[in-house]
């Protein structure tokens, strides 16, 4: 016979201000297994949980219902002071009287006092069918797998490497670096990019816990956390690294040009690349979008003057499969394409151009060799007109949200543009200024001082071209008029997006991700780096737009997750997880399907008692079940049953009012 | 329609090759012209074998029994009756190498009365859709129409709608013949038999039934192909396709037109989903 | 298909119990089913912005809106509610990935077959309710208490059961 000890806490007035609770306790006495009801002012204080472990060890108790707050605020507390008597935690069942009842009929004591008991008598009711669960232990694999090799990937591969953990980092391009290897000088503090990322980068390189996948993909991932199983798809680069010397005979010989995308397509690439001369591995790889040897069997020029004979035309795509216990997303981000911004000649107008393809311009490595030129004719551009939240803050043509960085890089570009061109001057379309970060105000202040920048506030309606200028219509809105200005050359801030893959490659991870592509995280500011999947970790732009010092904090952070993760051999596991009766199951194997995170496998088993034959039913693994519930609900045989959430523990609490 | 000669020769000829260990097919009744399904596993019985507009019932539920798995079987298939097996093939519930399925095109089968039964009046797939020998020539798909019950029922207020259900609910003795001639109700132990089970202590009374009918209906909701076994099967006569009819003209209406067992993979209206299914009834 | 059933005008209490009437303090039960992720944290959210809505709702927990299973939903329509509120997360929000899509599928048809034997649909709701929408979780709280109310008490199928 079950013996339930109910517990009511005043929460001071919170609850004790609207519910009767000596009512209550008295009500709750009447349930016939209750056999102590008592109340507290504070039940989650200390004295409040001896008052509970007293009376758990006092009365015997088989189940305990504490009435007070929401479960999602003290469940764990109260299973702490169950385990602390000597009780199995999951014997607890917690009556929300508090965020249910008192704080929303605060009006109406009696009906609220009376719903208290009601809840009092379910939570009751579910906890005797209550039963005892144990925390799970799964082994670990201690390897990360960092998908993305851009400033977020490599720093959190660092950091977890740094901690003696292995890595493996998986790069779709052939070189790591992403965007941030793009960039000349950077916001808040104008240090080039280059000089603070490339020593990271040969770090990655030579680090003994990295393993860097170049020119790769994951194609598939199995198992779950601590245990998971990727497959990697290393695409044929035709070229061997491991003789390959990077000297570079075959990238100055090759006759095919192909457009620089580093470079924005501002110059010309050879079709086998090296895609920057700082690029990690520095080893060059073929196109094979455009390689004439590959695409008509002619040429192979590159091969004659391979002195180490590392072209390998014949090479195939690889599939690599590495044990893993925790993943790191870090696929960054792609730039929205302002075609909709047709008014603006967008594609008509050669000297109209994005920010990143003026940041390659001004970079000093770049395609013009640091100097910011006319598209059209070449000339070095003295008007120049920057405008913001192109795609961005534009539900119509692009996305609902601010990209962030837009406001920042756009006050860098006009500090660049002074230095590069002293006597050029800037004009900045703007809806606002956004510049909240440690030293961005400053720095966006130092803009407007140093280069005497005129910051326009209103929206850009039409670009026009008048000989060979463009000429800029927008509105002023702080002195309410419309302003022409004559431009050389017009830069647009176009929206940060998610890589368009994303979507692909998170229903491949089985992670979740918002309306726009973004990878989403478990919850927006209590684990902004997790997840919802255990094990898996996101950093950098994959999540939404953010600048460097952003993305590295969060890489940090991801890394120090991990380590967590790894910290012993063993993982904990909530128990309230699904499992199977496989005396019930048909079969029909229609869990599999529905389950969300593929924990569901198919075991043999013999056809009845001591038979040879078998019969093939489902199994869940324990270490992969998350506890949603999908499964058991549509399994027909009802032979799922979800610790914790049981059909008996339901259907008490459904008919105990 | 008659094809028991063909039947017949099929028949022979799967034994005489060891192809099968036992045919299922029809026989004649000796009281009346109805049909009984008819096990056959020494060949001399096979002149008995019948197939005409009189062979009602859904063959596919002899494969139900754990001992058919490991036999090679012979059947007879209507066009429903294949929808039910190609669910029974995704859902593992038979091997596709065990059976040899004669598939009928169907020209509808005869109810009580002598009339063209209800569902092969509104039949949309009388032609098997899977199989290994067809007979007869197909007519392919029909339009998919809302049963006529259905559509009365619907004109009817609430109330009467409730007060009619309830004498339905009243009449089941729950005796859970329907549930043992549906082909899709294969469940090793069935939820209304499971000791745990909600519906386990469910008392023989309108709310009893209604209970186990709803739960039933639901788990053929999606999956019901409409050879109406069940109801054939029923000592009280209830009208037991009203509950799955209905449950299938609000799938087909709402998910894609989906009708259960058309194609070879499906499995069933919920356990998938389309990011585009109705959300407006979600406030 | 048309089953939507008009409700007989001028008689306060259900169409589909017609006659019957119901104590003058009579107040509903209502068994709310929600989430853990979306709905019961958005419950809680109306209760730490000491939102107020109508006391006739009784709340379960459940990992996700796919761990519903329809006869939830009919027992509790026998035994102790007049009618039921499902929450879970809205569409491409659920904690599991896909959970609340399965689920929406197998409410619209439960609903529908409810209402076909009798039952008024209003019995018998369902609603997207975030983490973030306190004052949303109220609205509908006092929409579906309203809506029932109007119903009046549940007595068909209540009796001799368990
Ligand atoms: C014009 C411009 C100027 C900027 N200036 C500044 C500045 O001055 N200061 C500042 O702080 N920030 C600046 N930023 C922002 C900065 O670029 C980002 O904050 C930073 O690059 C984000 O790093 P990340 O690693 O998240 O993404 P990325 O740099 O985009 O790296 C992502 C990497 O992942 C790889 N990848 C993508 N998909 C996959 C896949 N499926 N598998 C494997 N690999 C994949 C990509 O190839 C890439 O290498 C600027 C941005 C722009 C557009
Ligand atoms: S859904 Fe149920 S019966 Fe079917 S395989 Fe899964 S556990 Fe077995
Ligand atoms: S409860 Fe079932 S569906 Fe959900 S994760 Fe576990 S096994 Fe998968
Ligand atoms: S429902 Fe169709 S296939 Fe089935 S017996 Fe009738 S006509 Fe034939
Ligand atoms: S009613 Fe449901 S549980 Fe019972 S046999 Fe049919 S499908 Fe299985
Ligand atoms: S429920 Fe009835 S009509 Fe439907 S498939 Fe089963 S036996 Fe046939
Ligand atoms: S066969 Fe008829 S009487 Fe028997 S359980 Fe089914 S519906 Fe009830």
């Amino acid at each position: 016979m079950a013996r339930v000890g109910v517990f009511v806490c005043f929460c001071g007035a919170n609850i004790a201000g609207v519910i009767d609770v000596p009512a209550v306790v008295q009500e709750a006495k009447k349930i016939k297994e209750v056999k102590i009801s008592i109340e507290y002012k504070y039940l989650c204080s200390d004295p409040g949980q001896q008052i509970i472990r007293e009376a758990i060890v006092q009365n015997r108790l088989t189940s305990v219902v504490v009435a007070a707050c929401s479960p999602r605020m003290h469940e764990k507390t109260f299973r702490k002071a169950l385990l602390d008597a000597g009780m199995n935690p999951y014997l607890l069942e917690i009556a929300n009287i508090r965020e249910h009842s008192s704080w929303v009929h605060q009006k109406d004591k009696k009906a609220a006092t009376e719903k208290a008991s009601d809840l009092i008598r379910m939570a009751v009711a579910k906890s005797i069918a209550n039963e005892q669960l144990h925390e799970i232990s799964v082994p670990v694999t201690k390897r990360a797998l960092v998908i993305g090799g851009g400033i977020a990937g490599i720093q959190a591969a660092l950091d977890i490497a740094d901690a003696r953990i292995p890595v493996t980092l998986v790069e779709k391009s052939p070189s790591i670096g992403g965007r941030m290897a793009q960039l000349d000088e950077t916001f808040p503090t104008l240090d080039c990019s280059q000089c603070i990322l490339t020593p990271k980068m040969v770090d990655v390189a030579s680090h003994p816990y990295i393993e860097l996948i170049p020119y790769s993909e994951v194609i598939e991932l199995q198992g779950y956390v601590g245990n998971y199983k990727a497959k990697i798809k290393k695409k044929a680069s035709y070229v061997d690294f491991s003789s390959c010397t990077g000297c570079g005979a075959c990238t100055q010989k090759c006759p095919v040009k192909v457009p620089n995308e580093f470079n924005m397509n501002i110059d010309k690439r050879k079709a086998i690349y090296t895609p920057f001369p700082q690029a990690v591995p520095n080893k060059p790889v073929i196109d094979a979008e455009h390689c004439t040897m590959l695409l008509k069997g002619k040429c192979g020029i590159c091969a004659k003057v391979c002195e180490k004979g590392s072209i390998n035309f014949k090479m195939v795509d690889e599939v690599i499969e590495r044990e893993i216990g925790a993943v790191v997303i870090a696929t960054g981000y792609d730039l929205w394409d302002p075609k909709p911004y047709e008014e603006y000649g967008v594609g008509r107008y050669k000297d109209i151009i994005t920010s990143l393809e003026f940041e390659r311009m001004v970079s000093a490595s770049g395609p013009t060799n640091g100097v910011p030129v006319r598209p059209s004719d070449g000339k070095v551009p003295k008007n120049v007109v920057f405008i913001k939240c192109i795609g961005s803050r534009d539900e119509a043509k692009g996305i609902e949200y601010c990209s962030k960085i837009c406001c920042m890089y756009t006050a860098k570009h006009a500090i660049l543009l002074h230095h590069k061109v002293p006597d050029s001057h800037a004009y900045i379309f703007y809806m606002d200024i956004r510049a909240a970060g440690k030293g961005y105000e400053e720095f966006v202040k130092r803009a407007q001082v140093e280069t005497a920048a005129t910051y326009l506030r209103g929206r850009v309606s039409k670009i026009y071209k008048k000989g060979d200028k463009l000429m800029v219509r927008g509105e002023d809105a702080q002195i309410g008029q419309v302003v022409e200005v004559e431009a050389d050359l017009v830069v647009l801030a176009t929206a940060v997006i998610a890589p368009k893959d994303n979507p692909a490659l998170a229903r491949l991870l089985g992670v979740s991700y918002d309306k726009y592509g973004y990878i989403s995280e478990a919850h927006p500011k209590l684990r902004p780096v997790e997840t919802a999947k255990a094990g898996i970790f996101l950093a950098g732009c994959t999540q939404a737009p953010k600048d460097i010092p952003d993305t590295v904090a969060q890489a940090s952070a991801c890394a120090a997750k991990v380590c967590g993760l790894f910290a012993g051999d063993t993982m904990k596991k909530d128990p309230m997880i699904s499992t199977i009766n496989n005396e019930f199951c048909s079969g029909c194997l229609n869990c599999i399907k529905v389950c969300p995170y593929q924990a569901i496998v198919t075991e043999e088993i013999p056809l009845g008692h001591g038979s040879k034959e078998i019969r093939t039913v489902a199994k869940i693994n324990e270490g992969v079940c998350q506890g949603c519930g999908s499964c058991v609900a549509i399994c027909r045989s009802m032979a799922i049953s979800l610790a914790g959430f049981t059909d008996p523990q339901i259907i008490n609490e459904i008919v105990a009012i | 329609m008659d094809y028991s000669k063909k039947i017949q020769e099929i028949a022979s000829k799967l034994f005489a090759d060891n192809k099968i260990n036992y045919f299922v097919g029809y026989k004649q009744n000796s009281f009346d012209d109805s049909q009984v399904p008819f096990l056959i596993t020494d060949p001399a019985e096979i002149p008995k074998l019948v197939f005409t507009d009189r062979s009602v019932f859904n063959l596919a539920n002899y494969l139900k029994p754990d001992h058919t798995k490991r036999k090679r079987v012979g059947l007879v298939v209507k066009g429903c009756d294949s929808r039910a097996l190609n669910l029974m093939l995704t859902e593992s519930q038979v091997k596709r190498e065990n059976i040899y399925i004669i598939g009928i095109c169907c020209e509808g089968v005869l109810n009580e009365k002598g009339e063209k039964a209800q569902n092969c009046v509104e039949c949309v797939m009388p032609d098997p859709v899977v199989y290994d020998e067809m007979i007869g020539s197909p007519t392919g798909k029909r339009e998919y129409t809302i049963n006529a019950d259905i559509r009365e029922l619907a004109t009817k207020a609430l109330e009467e709608r409730a007060d009619y259900f309830e004498s339905i609910f009243e009449n089941c003795i729950r005796c859970n013949a329907c549930r043992h001639s549906c082909p899709l109700c294969y469940c090793a132990k069935c939820c209304i038999d499971q000791e745990t089970s909600t519906l386990y202590h469910g008392a023989n009374t309108s709310s009893g039934a209604m209970h186990a009918l709803m739960t039933w209906s639901l788990h053929l909701a999606g999956r019901c192909v409409d050879c109406r076994n069940c109801e054939k099967a029923c000592p009280s006569h209830l009208p037991l396709h009203l509950l799955h009819k209905q449950n299938e003209s609000v799938i087909y209406e709402n998910f894609q037109q989906h009708l259960a067992g058309m194609e070879k993979d499906d499995r069933g209206a919920f356990y998938k989903y389309s990011l585009s299914d109705p959300d407006d009834f979600i406030l | 298909m048309e089953t939507e059933v008009k409700e007989t005008q001028g008689k306060i209490f259900s169409a589909e119990n017609p006659g019957i009437t119901a104590p003058t303090d009579w107040q509903p039960v209502i068994m709310g089913i929600l989430c853990n992720w979306c709905s019961y944290a958005g419950s809680d959210l109306t209760g730490t912005s000491r939102i107020q809505y109508p006391p006739n709702i009784r709340i379960i927990r459940v990992p996700c809106s796919s761990r519903v299973d329809p006869w939830f939903i009919i027992k509790s329509l026998q035994t102790t509610a007049d009618g039921v509120l499902i929450s879970g997360c809205h569409p491409g929000d659920c904690h599991y990935i896909s959970g609340n899509y399965y689920a929406r599928r197998r409410f619209l048809v439960t609903k529908k077959l409810l209402n076909f034997i009798g039952y008024h649909e209003n019995r018998i709701q369902f609603s997207w309710v975030s983490a973030a929408e306190g004052p949303k979780f109220a609205k509908v709280v006092a929409k579906v208490t309203e809506d029932i109310k109007k119903l009046g008490p549940l007595h068909r199928y209540k009796k001799e059961n368990f």
